[in-house]
């Protein structure tokens, strides 16, 4: 925020940044006191005030959220991570598999947990090394490490897509909260490191400007690199809630929340030309997906609402975002 | 922004409004059924369609929601909201047999009562007191090894009972399609004078299945039939056959009646379509959660039937109408 922010006329700036900032969260409480009402007025009943009820959409949230949060470091360096969906999958496998073959114990998980870290590691690492050091469009990049963790997730799970794991303190830490607290945790790691560290404070400074980052003498190649392993860490969490919850793993795990993680960040006010961007605003992001598709669901509304209304906000975001781009540009 | 505040709250002004003016819902006491299939197919909205009607009859609601993909983490979320509207009865095609075990005894715990169709999770031996899922009351289906034998019967019958045949499958380890091919097999030993080949292993890759045919064909020049065990199995066969110049004299029958296989029996492509019945699926779940919700014993097992369609036959409106649809 700080980078590009600084160079804006202190009118429009003040007004924008307002908008900005603020508008995420008064959609969320919109959205949620008009399903509140409707479900009240409709079937009687509490929308949100529920325990199962409110669960639920953490849960739903939460799944997105573990890429979204890596995607966030990502999109504020003006890049994009395409692999993160395939890489939650490989980890889901390979959390599975690693924890089979270490045994049964609690130690097993452990192995199997740093099992999982490292063998992503890979990913992430390969994704920086093109980008940041073989000057690969992030896009293209990282859409093919989409093909190669895809492959090597089916692959690991060998003959079938799943692998069944009946462990007692996996299924701990798949049950309930458990998972929803385990988001928080690293949701408020990612939001200090970005708000309030001098990795934070490169990470915006590379997407406001990479060129004047290099001269203010920082390693940029290096720090995108880390970036993208940082949000090939992300995904393998997201992997192993994920063989949590199910008791297996999945090579198609994470197939279905890339798109829902990109349009986290992006609803959540980040920009896709780089340098803003919140951690929180991507929290809010995900649960405005959350409730719309629970909210929509609940009301007992045509499912394919859900993909018409998540893509409208979508729209609506990315258009103000423009318009800042824009009166930032002076024109 | 003084201009968005107020859109904004005038828009939720007129969503409220909107509430308060609409008519409330009386306090019926119908029963609620929620319908869950596991992806958007003509499969399954036809299915749909044979709910509604029993609905209708029995004067159910009926909540129906639909994944948009075949995966556990788009069902499960969905599963979740339905959970949380307390139906009465739920009817699900899980789309994992273990991952799904844990979200429906979750709906289970909350005192909703599970009906699988289609699909099951765990071995799909319901009530038996065996086992962590034994918990749904009962289990719809097409009985898939009575279809293999039933495409056995009808391949033999079409090749006039001599000449090598083989099952042209999707992989292993997936319990529907072993259980055509394990049909398919047992009824073709009646027949001494039909050779039964390798069955090939396409991975839901037509390309790789009509790959096979060239392959087989090769090795074994007087390749009498092939069966098909699933769409893509059945579409690939086929266009193995036409490429290799043998339409007509190999006899192609596939399992599913999917749009527009019509077209495919009538331009002699497939010989013979094997249809499932979606629509008595959904039928059957929702008289079975009728029952259920009014105190009655329903079995733990209802297999659904098929309908044989070839070229003869498929005009016939009583055939025709088993073509799933969108």
């Amino acid at each position: 925020m700080t980078a590009t922010t600084a160079t804006l006329p202190p009118e429009p700036l003040d007004r924008l940044a307002w908008i900005g900032r603020v508008w995420p969260w008064l959609f969320l409480l919109a959205l949620i006191t008009f399903f509140e009402a409707w479900s009240q007025a409709r079937i009687g009943r509490t929308f949100i005030f529920n325990g199962y009820n409110l669960q639920a959409i953490l849960l739903a949230a939460s799944a997105p959220l573990m890429l979204a949060i890596g995607q966030t470091f990502v999109i504020i360096t003006a890049g994009i991570d395409l692999s993160v969906g395939f890489v939650m999958g490989l980890a889901a496998v390979i959390l599975a598999q690693a924890t089979l073959a270490a045994g049964d114990s609690n130690a097993a998980l452990a192995i199997g947990v740093g099992v999982t870290f490292l063998v992503c590691l890979i990913p992430g690492w390969i994704n920086g090394v093109l980008i940041a050091r073989l000057g690969v469009p992030a896009f293209i990049g990282t859409l093919g490490m989409y093909g190669v963790a895809r492959g090597a997730g089916f692959l690991s799970a060998g003959s079938g897509m799943t692998v069944s794991i009946d462990h007692e303190g996996l299924a701990w830490l798949g049950d309930g909260w458990t998972p929803i607290i385990v988001t928080v945790v690293f949701l408020l790691g990612a939001h200090i490191v970005l708000s309030f560290t001098r990795f934070g404070q490169y990470t915006y400074a590379i997407g406001g400007n990479p060129q004047s980052a290099l001269r203010a003498g920082i390693n940029v190649k290096r720090h995108l690199t880390i970036i993208y392993i940082l949000s090939a860490l992300f995904a393998a969490v997201g992997g192993i809630l994920y063989t949590a919850r199910y008791s297996a793993g999945a090579a198609n795990a994470g197939e279905s929340m890339l798109l829902d993680s990109i349009a986290a960040v992006v609803i959540g006010g980040a920009s896709l030309f780089g340098g803003t961007g919140k951690v929180i605003g991507t929290l809010i992001g995900a649960l405005i997906i959350a409730v719309i598709q629970f909210g929509l669901i609940f009301l007992d509304v045509n499912a394919f609402w859900q993909f018409i209304a998540v893509g409208v906000v979508i729209i609506v975001s990315v258009l103000i975002d423009q318009y800042k781009e824009k009166l930032a540009s002076g024109k | 922004m003084s201009s968005r505040r107020t859109v904004l709250f005038s828009l939720a002004a007129f969503a409220l409004s909107a509430l308060i003016s609409g008519p409330a819902v009386a306090e019926t006491k119908k029963p609620v059924v929620a319908l869950l299939p596991g992806v958007v197919d003509p499969f399954y909205f036809t299915m749909h369609r044979g709910a509604q009607q029993a609905a209708k009859e029995e004067g159910v609601e009926l909540l129906f929601q639909i994944p948009k993909a075949w995966n556990t983490a788009e069902q499960v979320p969905i599963l979740k909201a339905l959970i949380a509207k307390r139906p009465d009865v739920l009817l699900v095609s899980p789309v994992d047999k273990q991952q799904l075990v844990r979200p429906l005894k979750e709906a289970a715990d909350a005192g909703i009562k599970v009906i699988t169709i289609d699909t099951y999770i765990g071995e799909g031996k319901y009530q038996t007191g065996k086992g962590s899922a034994d918990f749904p009351i009962s289990y719809i289906a097409s009985d898939n090894a009575e279809g293999g034998r039933i495409a056995a019967r009808a391949l033999a019958k079409a090749i006039g009972g001599k000449g090598a045949v083989y099952c042209e499958n999707n992989k292993p380890g997936i319990s529907s399609t072993d259980q055509r091919l394990q049909g398919f097999l047992e009824e073709l030993k009646k027949y001494p004078t039909i050779k039964v080949l390798e069955t090939q292993y396409n991975e839901d890759d037509a390309n790789k299945a009509a790959a096979h045919v060239a392959a087989v064909l090769a090795r074994t020049p007087d390749l009498a039939g092939i069966f098909g065990v699933n769409t893509f199995s059945g579409k690939g066969a086929a266009e193995g056959v036409r490429k290799a110049g043998k339409a007509g004299q190999i006899k192609v029958v596939v399992f599913d009646a999917i749009p527009g296989i019509d077209q495919d029996l009538k331009s002699g492509l497939v010989d013979i379509a094997i249809a499932q019945q979606p629509a008595d699926m959904g039928y059957w779940g929702v008289k079975f959660a009728a029952d259920l919700v009014r105190g009655k014993k329903i079995p733990a097992w209802k297999g659904t039937g098929f309908v044989v369609m070839d070229k003869t036959n498929i005009d016939q409106p009583d055939v025709r109408k088993f073509i799933y649809s969108n």
